[in-house]
């Protein structure tokens, strides 16, 4: 496998999803969301009181991206890293194309690591875009005043800003679990609902585990939790535990999920070629 | 040599699971040491800012002296997600004692609403020095905490 060829599919790759209408709408809602909200919550009297910040919303914008990003964890962030991970090898098998496509001199493993690179891509501009988009209407619509974080102090806009980044930052390791967990489904189900609808499934029914106060252990594996790891980031002293552990879980679902998916792949039989 | 493979593969999936298991088993890591060592600092601060937004002579958080004592609502569970009720102590502007209740709902990542049981604390909303209208910050709070 080499570079070059890992880039050329990564660019093929990427110029299909430029023009399919679901990827730039995905986008637009993405940036027009948070907007709406932030307006949303300008123009009325009451607030989201049942989310953290949510009582804050009104008296900074930082709260605002960060009630976006407690929302997002609940099944957008699923949705986002699902959409195109979860179709893009799938796709090949409802169109056919997967004879035409290793017939090119492209190898399987390219193949592979330039739709994964790809994936992965996708859902890191979508979640930059998401981000980008809620901190921008927060100071934009309500304002850069200072926040109160979770131990009730009473943190200076640019260091408020600093912390509500690092926190947006730290869905990414679980966002890229979420991809490989979509793009493993896709290379086994082959079927594209599957490879969309079940990571999401997934990422709700951990999440509904989250209601039940059971065993401590089996709530840290699930790679849920690593969305909320940012919570720390916002109390003082800041605590970083749950970010390290959700990190650790969310680089494992990772790494078995490509292993799998990338042996399914490479002994599949495809036009009598293994 | 294939043989004994999948069996070896088979245990080591079926211990990791145990064991998995058996450290989940352990006692919840919400309890009330770290529910008041939340609660108590964070209930401070919050009376330190509510003081400022009501135009008040600024005092630090250390000087309302507060102290949390915590215990859960249901049955004889000393730890765990769920209800929670905290008295909570402090000392007014002018010192003198006083003493607030708080409803808590403390979900299983450590993240909790207080609510306070009565008006003590005032409502939802307070009248500042000025005669702007405040967010009363003591009415419902909530704060998160390190469970690992």
């Amino acid at each position: 496998m080499s570079v070059r060829g890992l880039v050329a599919v990564a660019g093929v790759e990427c110029s299909k999803l430029a023009a399919q209408l679901k990827v730039r709408l995905l986008l637009a809602v993405c940036v027009a969301g948070p907007v709406a909200f932030a307006a949303a919550i300008r123009a009325q009297s009451s607030v989201p009181a049942d989310t953290l910040f949510g009582r804050s919303v009104k008296e900074s914008g930082f709260a605002v991206a960060l009630v976006v990003l407690g929302f997002g964890a609940l099944w957008v962030f699923p949705v986002l890293t699902s959409v195109v991970g979860g179709d893009l090898f799938s796709a090949e098998d409802r169109y056919g194309t997967w004879t035409t496509l290793l017939t090119r001199s492209r190898s399987r493993g390219e193949m592979f690591a330039g739709k994964l690179l790809t994936a992965l891509g996708f859902s890191s501009i979508a979640v930059a875009a998401f981000a980008a988009s809620s901190v921008a209407a927060g100071l934009l619509i309500v304002g850069p005043q200072p926040l109160i974080d979770l131990s009730g102090n009473v943190i200076a806009p640019a260091t408020a800003l600093r912390r509500v980044t690092l926190a947006w930052a730290t869905v990414l390791p679980p966002a890229f679990g979420f991809t490989a967990l979509a793009v493993l489904v896709s290379v086994a189900t082959k079927n594209s609902a599957a490879g969309i609808g079940l990571p999401v499934v997934v990422g709700l029914t951990m999440q509904l585990y989250a209601f039940v106060d059971g065993p401590e252990t089996v709530r840290r594996l699930m790679i849920t939790s690593a969305f909320g790891a940012w919570h720390g980031l916002l109390a003082e002293p800041p605590y970083y535990r749950p970010l390290v552990q959700g990190t650790l879980v969310s680089a494992t679902y990772f790494v078995v999920c490509v292993l799998i998916a990338y042996r399914v792949l490479r002994h599949r039989d495809i036009g009598g070629q293994r | 040599m294939s043989g004994p493979m999948p069996d070896i593969r088979l245990r080591a999936v079926v211990a990791a699971i145990a064991l998995v298991a058996v450290s989940g088993c352990g006692p919840s890591p919400i309890t009330s040491t770290r529910i008041e060592s939340a609660v108590g600092p964070t209930f401070a601060n919050l009376v330190h800012v509510q003081v400022s937004w009501l135009g008040l002579e600024p005092m630090a958080a250390s000087a309302f002296a507060v102290k949390a004592r915590c215990r859960k609502l249901s049955g004889s569970e000393t730890a765990g997600a769920g209800d929670w009720i905290c008295t909570v102590a402090w000392q007014d502007p002018d010192g003198r004692p006083l003493r607030d209740t708080y409803d808590l709902f403390v979900a299983t990542d450590g993240c909790y609403t207080a609510t306070v049981e009565g008006d003590n604390v005032g409502g939802p909303v307070l009248r500042a020095q000025d005669g702007s209208d405040v967010r009363n910050l003591l009415y419902t709070f909530e704060g998160c905490f390190d469970t690992t």
